[in-house]
Parts: C-alpha cells; sequence; structure tokens
C-alpha cells in the first residue's frame, strides 16, 4: 500500500516539477530534485520511462526538447501550462450550465463516467453553473451499450474496428469498418462508417452488433471525408422518395405526424410523406389496417397489393 | 455510480483533479467533497493525505501543499501549479459534445439565444478534438418531458397529459399520478396510475405529446387496480426477414425459427404486428385471431380494388 503511493506521490511530484519549470529538465536534473527516484541509476531510468508512460495515458503531454546547445544530445522535459490546462477561455455561468445539462444527460449511460469527471473539471474553473438560466429541461441519452466507448476512442484515434453483425437474415458477419461518426435518433444508436471489404459507407445499428468490438491494428490512419455529414448518410436522404397516402379522419396519427402536406378530402386526408426503402414504409401503413391507403407512386400500391395477398395466403 | 476502479493511475488523475477542484470550492465538507468524486470518505481521507506529501523540489514545508482537513472542512493552498484543471480527454469532450447536440435540440423554440450559446460551446470544445461535428444526437423524447415528469414525481403531484396510444391509435388526454421513470431496452416510460383507468399504466415517453403538471391536490392513490392483467399467449410462424421478427417480438434468434410463442397484453397490438409484417408472419394461435388477421388483410384489399 505505502508503495502505491509512494508511486501516486512520484507521479504527482513529477507533474508538479515538470510544470513549474520554465525550461526543459534533464533526466539527471529530475533524479536529484524529484522526491521518490531512488537506488541504482538503472531502477531510476525504469522508473522515470514508466512514469512518462503513465503521465501521457492521463493525457498529460510531456514536451520533449532541448534549448542548451551545451546539452544537445540529451533531451530535457517539461509540461507547458498550456497544453496541462483546460482553456475554454471566458466562460459564462450559462454556459457552464448548459455543459452541465449535457453532461447530466449520460447519467446511468455508457459515457456517465466520462461526463461526470468532464463535469468535475468544468465546476473547478470557479465559475458558478446559472441553472435559473435555462428552460426546465432534462435531456437524456439512453445507451447502455458495451461497445460505446470503444467506438467513441476508435473514432478519435482513427482505429479500424472489428464486430459481428445481424443480418437481415440473423446471419452474423465479421465487419470491419472505419468509424466515422455515432448517432442517435429515434431512440435507436447508429455507427457509421466506411466498411473496408464493401468498401462502401455503411451505417449499422449499434443493437445489431452481436459481442465484442476490436480495434484493429493497422497501418496508418484513415481520414474521415471533410464533408461526411452522419444524418445524410443515416438517413440516406438524398435519396429519398415521397409517397402518397390517404388516411382517414382522425386515424393514422403516427403517418400523420410526418406528413409533407394534408389535402382535406372529407371522409379521408391526402397526405405525402417522405420514405427510404419499400418494405418498412409498405409494413408501417400496414399497422394502420383499413385506415390508411397508398394513392403513389405505382409501385408501391403494387407491393402492399402483394403484401396484403401473401397475408392471406400464409392465413389461407 | 460505478465505484471508480483503483489503479495507481486512476489515483493519480483523481488526486490532478482532486487540486483545483478544492482551490475553487475552499471550506467544502469532507463528506460533499467525497461525493464529487464518487469516493468514500475514508478514501477521500488517504487520497488528501496522500497530496499532502507532494509539491514543488525542495519539499520542506514552503514547497508543500498546504492542506488541511482535521475539522471535516477542507482547505488548500500554496498549490498554484497544480490549481487549473486539467484539460478535457478524447472521451470527456465527446461525452459533452454528444449531450451538447441533444440539449440543442431539445431548447424550446424561442430560446435561440441559448441555441447560439450552445453551438458555440460545440464549436470550441470541437476544436480540442478529433472528433469534429462528427457526432449527432437527436432525442427521441421532448427535452422537458423528463424535467416535468421528475418535477411531478417529487413533487408528488397529478400530470396532465396528451398521449399518442400506438395500439389503438388514438390521440387522448389523460390525467395520470406518477410512479417513476422506467427504461426497457433502450426506450423510456413512464409508469403510473391512469385516473381515468383506474389502473397503472406504462407511457412510452417518446409518445407524449403535450404534459404539464395537473393542479389536482395530490392524493394518496388508493385501491390501484393492477394495471398488469393477464398476458395472453399467441404462436407465430416466422416465413422470412427474421430480424426484423426478432426485433418487433423481443425474440432472442435461436427461437425466431421454431414457431416461437409470444405472450402480449393486447390483441390489438398483436394483430397489428402481424400485418404490418407483410406476410412474413403468420399468425398460428389463437384461431380467432388469425381469422382477423385475413378479415382485415381481405376488406383493405377490397379498398385497392375499388380505387
Amino acid at each position: 500500500m505505502r508503495t502505491v503511493s509512494r508511486k501516486i506521490e512520484r507521479l504527482i511530484n513529477l507533474t508538479i516539477a515538470l510544470l513549474a519549470t520554465k525550461r526543459y529538465l534533464t533526466k539527471q536534473e529530475i533524479f536529484r530534485s524529484v522526491d521518490g527516484y531512488e537506488g541504482s541509476e538503472e531502477t531510476k531510468e525504469r522508473m522515470f520511462e514508466r512514469d512518462k508512460d503513465d503521465l501521457r495515458n492521463l493525457g498529460v503531454t510531456i514536451d520533449v526538447g532541448s534549448f542548451d546547445p551545451v546539452f544537445e544530445d540529451e533531451a530535457g522535459y517539461r509540461i507547458k501550462p498550456e497544453a496541462y490546462a483546460l482553456d475554454l477561455g471566458n466562460i459564462s455561468g450559462t454556459e457552464i450550465a448548459l455543459l452541465s445539462l449535457a453532461a447530466e444527460a449520460w447519467r446511468g449511460a455508457a459515457l456517465d463516467g466520462a461526463a461526470h469527471s468532464a463535469l468535475t473539471k468544468l465546476r473547478s474553473i470557479g465559475v458558478e453553473s446559472d441553472l435559473d438560466a435555462l428552460p426546465a429541461i432534462a435531456p437524456r441519452l439512453t445507451t447502455s451499450f458495451s461497445g460505446f466507448q470503444t467506438i467513441v476512442n476508435a473514432i478519435s484515434k482513427r482505429d479500424r474496428i472489428a464486430f459481428t453483425y445481424v443480418s437481415a437474415t440473423l446471419e452474423t458477419h465479421l465487419r470491419t469498418i472505419e468509424p466515422y461518426a455515432i448517432a442517435t435518433r429515434d431512440a435507436h444508436w447508429y455507427l457509421a462508417g466506411r466498411d473496408i471489404d464493401k468498401d462502401d459507407v455503411r451505417t449499422f445499428r449499434l443493437d445489431r452488433i452481436d459481442g465484442e468490438i476490436s480495434i484493429v491494428k493497422n497501418n496508418g490512419r484513415f481520414e474521415i471525408p471533410q464533408d461526411f455529414d452522419v444524418f445524410a448518410s443515416l438517413m440516406n436522404e438524398q435519396r429519398s422518395k415521397i409517397a402518397t397516402i390517404d388516411i382517414r379522419k382522425g386515424k393514422a396519427q403516427l403517418l400523420r405526424s410526418t406528413a409533407l402536406s394534408l389535402v382535406d378530402k372529407g371522409e379521408w386526408d391526402q397526405i405525402t410523406i417522405n420514405y427510404l426503402d419499400s418494405p418498412y414504409i409498405v409494413d408501417l401503413v400496414l399497422w394502420h389496417g383499413e385506415d390508411a391507403i397508398i394513392i403513389g407512386p405505382e409501385s408501391l400500391r403494387s407491393e402492399i397489393i402483394e403484401a396484403l395477398e401473401t397475408i392471406v395466403r400464409v392465413h389461407g | 455510480m460505478d465505484k471508480p476502479v483503483q489503479t495507481p493511475i486512476s489515483r493519480t488523475a483523481r488526486l490532478l483533479d482532486l487540486v483545483p477542484y478544492l482551490a475553487t470550492h475552499q471550506g467544502i465538507e469532507l463528506s460533499a467533497l467525497a461525493d464529487v468524486f464518487g469516493v468514500t470518505q475514508s478514501q477521500m481521507i488517504a487520497d488528501l493525505t496522500t497530496l499532502w506529501m507532494c509539491g514543488l523540489p525542495g519539499y520542506t514545508p514552503l514547497e508543500l501543499m498546504d492542506l488541511s482537513f482535521e475539522s471535516g472542512f477542507v482547505t488548500i493552498n500554496n498549490a498554484e501549479t497544480l490549481s487549473s484543471p486539467r484539460t478535457l480527454n478524447d472521451e470527456e469532450t465527446i461525452a459533452l459534445l454528444l449531450g451538447l447536440d441533444l440539449v440543442i435540440e431539445s431548447l424550446p423554440e424561442d430560446r435561440q439565444d441559448l441555441r447560439g450559446l450552445a453551438l458555440a460551446l460545440v464549436k470550441r470544445l470541437s476544436l480540442r478534438t478529433n472528433v469534429r461535428a462528427k457526432l449527432a444526437a437527436i432525442p427521441a423524447v421532448a427535452g422537458s418531458t423528463i424535467a416535468v415528469i421528475e418535477s411531478a414525481l417529487s413533487k408528488k403531484q397529478y400530470l396532465g397529459m396528451t398521449y399518442h396510444s400506438l395500439y389503438s391509435d388514438t390521440i387522448s388526454n389523460r390525467v395520470v399520478f406518477p410512479l417513476e421513470l422506467r427504461s426497457e431496452g433502450g426506450v423510456e416510460y413512464l409508469f403510473g396510475v391512469c385516473q381515468s383507468a383506474s389502473a397503472t399504466r406504462m407511457f412510452r415517453l417518446d409518445r407524449i405529446q403535450a404534459l404539464e403538471l395537473a393542479s389536482i391536490p395530490a392524493e394518496p392513490v388508493l385501491e390501484i387496480q393492477s394495471g398488469d392483467t393477464i398476458k395472453t399467449s399467441y404462436r407465430i410462424r416466422v416465413h422470412s426477414r427474421p430480424r426484423d421478427a426478432a426485433e418487433r417480438f423481443a425474440l432472442d434468434s435461436a427461437s425466431v425459427l421454431t414457431d416461437p410463442e409470444i405472450s402480449s397484453f393486447s390483441n390489438e397490438w398483436v394483430r397489428r404486428s402481424v400485418l404490418a409484417s407483410s406476410g412474413t408472419i403468420e399468425l398460428l394461435d389463437p384461431p380467432h385471431l388469425r381469422r382477423e388477421v385475413v378479415t382485415a388483410a381481405k376488406s383493405i384489399l377490397t379498398i385497392y380494388q375499388r380505387q
């Protein structure tokens, strides 16, 4: 236990020393001045290498350099305060409140831990959160998907990932992708990225990923296209089509709520809606039974008639 | 909150974050401080004791950080070097960016001022990370919904709501006494007593169209009938699109193809679900509902043939 806290003390003392110095400190200077470096030269070297790695893993950037020509061959170390410290510029109580609300949205969900530590840092700035400036809203992100952090880290580090994905026929396939984005819409989470084997951008629903997500080591990082728009990709907006549907007055609330236009036709209202692919629009219209009838396009009408005939046939 | 994993690294991180927090919260109660960092009080004392041994090279009282916490209130001095909060890491930035997205979408229309502030924050944070504008969150539930429910729960007050029932395809006004918020399979529900039915009901938050605190004096709700009337069993056969069937009926992939039995409170839901499966699912039992499905399909076909 004592050795563990010795290690922690040394890491803190090293951070303080490297932050406080105005010039690069050589290893020898560090060993002489920073508390906790003991033992043979070799032991101290090993300790220092491990400590540097540990601090980097904590997100502390250690700058390596030398400014003194006399010590040309010897590297010096320091932590630049501007790289260490959080700098959001001038920040108001209202802005802190907005960020707090953003962090609170993760309560109990996948990035709860990260959101909480971010919040602690924000509160340490010393600007009081002005929650009264905001309307009473409490948005929530709900995902407890276990691979969420892996995906988030892979996106920020530009690592390829691989996972087993359940196809529409319930077969499972290994997919390797360069992850571009993660997004939520309509209570589902989606991952978008370039599928290596298919050489195309695809979207995946997180709840259809079966098992663990693994990081695939590859040489060279990929680039996320500058103009990549996650929702355009998700919703295939460029390819969306328009259907005309008659819905009974006072009925088909779900279709009604997404209508682009509505014309009163007496007993019925005629609406137009956007749709992506035909099986799902047919399913959605059939959910409403006799209260929703597809008028056009003709191809969609044929499909729904065929679906109805299939229902009659399989139950015949 | 989960108990943070105790590695030397995570403890070091906590200690580094503790210093700036203390610097702006001088005199905070020890127990409150332990809560902020999600640790026990004895762990917090151990952390503070470790910090006490740290400071600038020299390590005399002049250089060491000066902590006092024996009184149960914590103060820190001589800690300028570490007193700025550490920069946010990628994961923290992403958590905030996604959260802000959601906040922006949840703000009422008439608060363009806050929208502008939040968008500017997104921009500032994006500059700090590799992940630029590659995140997007559109909430399924209106931002104010949860806030109003939470307030009703804490004040033990009734809620007035406009609710869209998908099963019955109706929009109705209801008065509900809230009991709790529940989350199942990523979907959030309000569990409460529906006044008109005098029974407990589950309401999907994303189907609540309007919501307000009702001005009915709260009285303990007596004699609640359980809304959990007996579930009926149904048997289906999946002919194609098995993943859709598995997701619609919450079946595991192993059972989808073996004429699974499903259970539901509502014939209406089953009838609609079978119709909405476009013939990929066959309802085997019960026979009367099977006949209803056929009758419905035939009468819809008649409408198509008329036009």
